[in-house]
């Protein structure tokens, strides 16, 4: 996949977090996304979880510990704008699912068949449908920072939990901060959406070893070609055996 | 021609144009969702409307496949030491000339072999097609027929195109059963003497 210099990424510190979800009614107000009717289950996290109209939100994570009986964490979770992604690898309809110039997986209602294959092939389970049966989710903005500006969730967000820039630039202010690992460098040929944790990912809620799935990539690889080769095939087989030996002759009967 | 024998009846022709043009109609559209094939869904007036067209013949593909059973399973699923010697020495239906082959009933055992593989094929790429088009909610589900959909659709590019070949221009004389479902008796008694012989006609 080609990775420009150019390529965008959003950086998410889940220390800098302070859960106040500015993020969450930046994304609707931009995006003119209604709000979502939602029930009190005890949790700070609302709406529970992303939807078609909400392409953002504030995971709350509770993590008590022996040294720390209050440990809460804030992380914002969207699209992962993946680099090699695995809805634009499983989806059928041209142009329903495609990559901005800024690296950012962007999407066109008008073009998506809603046959809802990128949600079995996304490793984050990002991809939702709406009431129409087509895909609503994170674009990072791809109309905002196409013109050089920033996607609402960065713009608004008062502490920097969530900063947009240069993907490398971002990558190389984070380790200096002193961050060792960034998730989501390398994951799927590099992450549009990267974070920088103090602690080990699945504490926050990640999932530490993000795939497409197998049967998707022996899918591409494998199954792919051979349909090629399998009609090519015959095609040919025919073709030569027509040249070579001609139809069968039954010499009684005609 | 002289005296003609009825191989197919009216019903058996137009099930199996049905079957054979939703199946062709699917195998194209099959293609272009593959590959994303502009210029073939701009046909059905972009892919939003050649997923209905995909999904819906694969509908009629599956009512026709299933009505095939009357008329083919139980042929299909009978074989005696004659297809044993048949498959030794390969049919001869790609021969120039008649080998011998050894005597055969209304189907020889290619055609039940085809027939076996189609309709279990048939039934996978059926079933993992309302798995992709109908459930949703479960990601196991949908990867699985996702899977199996794309492997039956290989096997249906492979022989239903082999088929096509040995029925029209591999084997002249064969095609009219498609059309008219009758063939000269001489044929009949060389192709089929099995069957001949069971209806009495040797």
């Amino acid at each position: 996949m080609a990775t420009t210099t150019k390529r965008k990424a959003l950086l998410i510190s889940s220390e800098l977090c302070i859960g106040c979800r500015g993020c969450q009614t930046a994304c609707k107000n931009w995006n003119q996304l209604p709000g979502q009717k939602t029930t009190n289950t005890g949790t700070m996290q609302n709406p529970p979880d992303i939807s078609a109209t909400t392409y953002n939100i504030i995971r709350f994570s509770e993590v008590p510990s022996q040294a720390n009986a209050v440990r809460w964490l804030f992380v914002s979770r969207m699209c992962m704008h993946c680099d090699d992604a695995g809805c634009m690898k499983i989806c059928s309809a041209p142009g329903a699912l495609y990559k901005t110039e800024q690296g950012a997986v962007a999407f066109n209602k008008d073009k998506c068949t809603g046959c809802k294959l990128c949600v079995a092939a996304c490793p984050f389970d990002v991809p939702r449908y709406d009431a129409q049966n087509k895909i609503g989710k994170c674009d990072l903005c791809s109309g905002r920072i196409a013109e050089g500006l920033s996607p609402a969730c960065a713009k608004t967000c008062p502490t920097g939990a969530i900063k947009f820039g240069d993907r490398a630039d971002l990558i190389a202010s984070a380790k200096k901060s002193g961050y060792g690992k960034v998730y989501g460098e390398t994951d799927l040929g590099g992450l549009g959406a990267i974070y920088a944790f103090r602690d080990a990912p699945r504490i926050y809620g990640m999932n530490e070893s993000p795939a497409i799935p197998e049967s998707v990539i022996f899918w591409h690889n494998v199954l792919k070609p051979l349909a090629i080769i399998g009609l090519g095939g015959v095609v040919a087989g025919a073709l030569i055996h027509y040249a070579a030996i001609g139809p069968h002759k039954d010499e009684e009967v005609k | 021609m002289g005296e003609m024998v009825r191989k197919a009846s009216p019903e058996e022709i137009i099930n199996h144009w049905i079957l054979a043009i939703s199946c062709l109609l699917l195998i194209i559209t099959g293609y272009a969702f593959l590959f994303k094939l502009t210029q073939i869904g701009a046909v059905f007036g972009g892919f939003n409307g050649m997923r209905v067209v995909h999904n819906w013949a694969g509908v009629v593909f599956t009512v026709s496949l299933f009505a095939t059973l009357f008329n083919y399973l139980h042929e299909s699923l009978t074989f005696d030491a004659d297809d044993w010697t048949w498959i030794k020495m390969g049919g001869g239906y790609l021969s120039r000339s008649a080998k011998k082959a050894p005597p055969m009933g209304k189907l020889n055992t290619g055609q039940k072999f085809y027939y076996l593989a189609v309709m279990a094929a048939g039934i996978a790429i059926a079933a993992s097609g309302f798995g992709i088009w109908l459930v949703s909610g479960s990601r196991m589900i949908t990867l699985v027929s996702h899977l199996v959909h794309n492997l039956a659709f290989i096997l249906f590019v492979v022989a239903v195109p082999a088929h096509a070949y040995m029925g029209t221009l591999a084997n002249p004389g064969t095609f009219r059963i498609m059309v008219y479902g009758t063939v000269p008796i001489e044929f009949a008694r060389k192709k089929y003497p099995k069957w001949m012989k069971e209806i009495g006609k040797l």
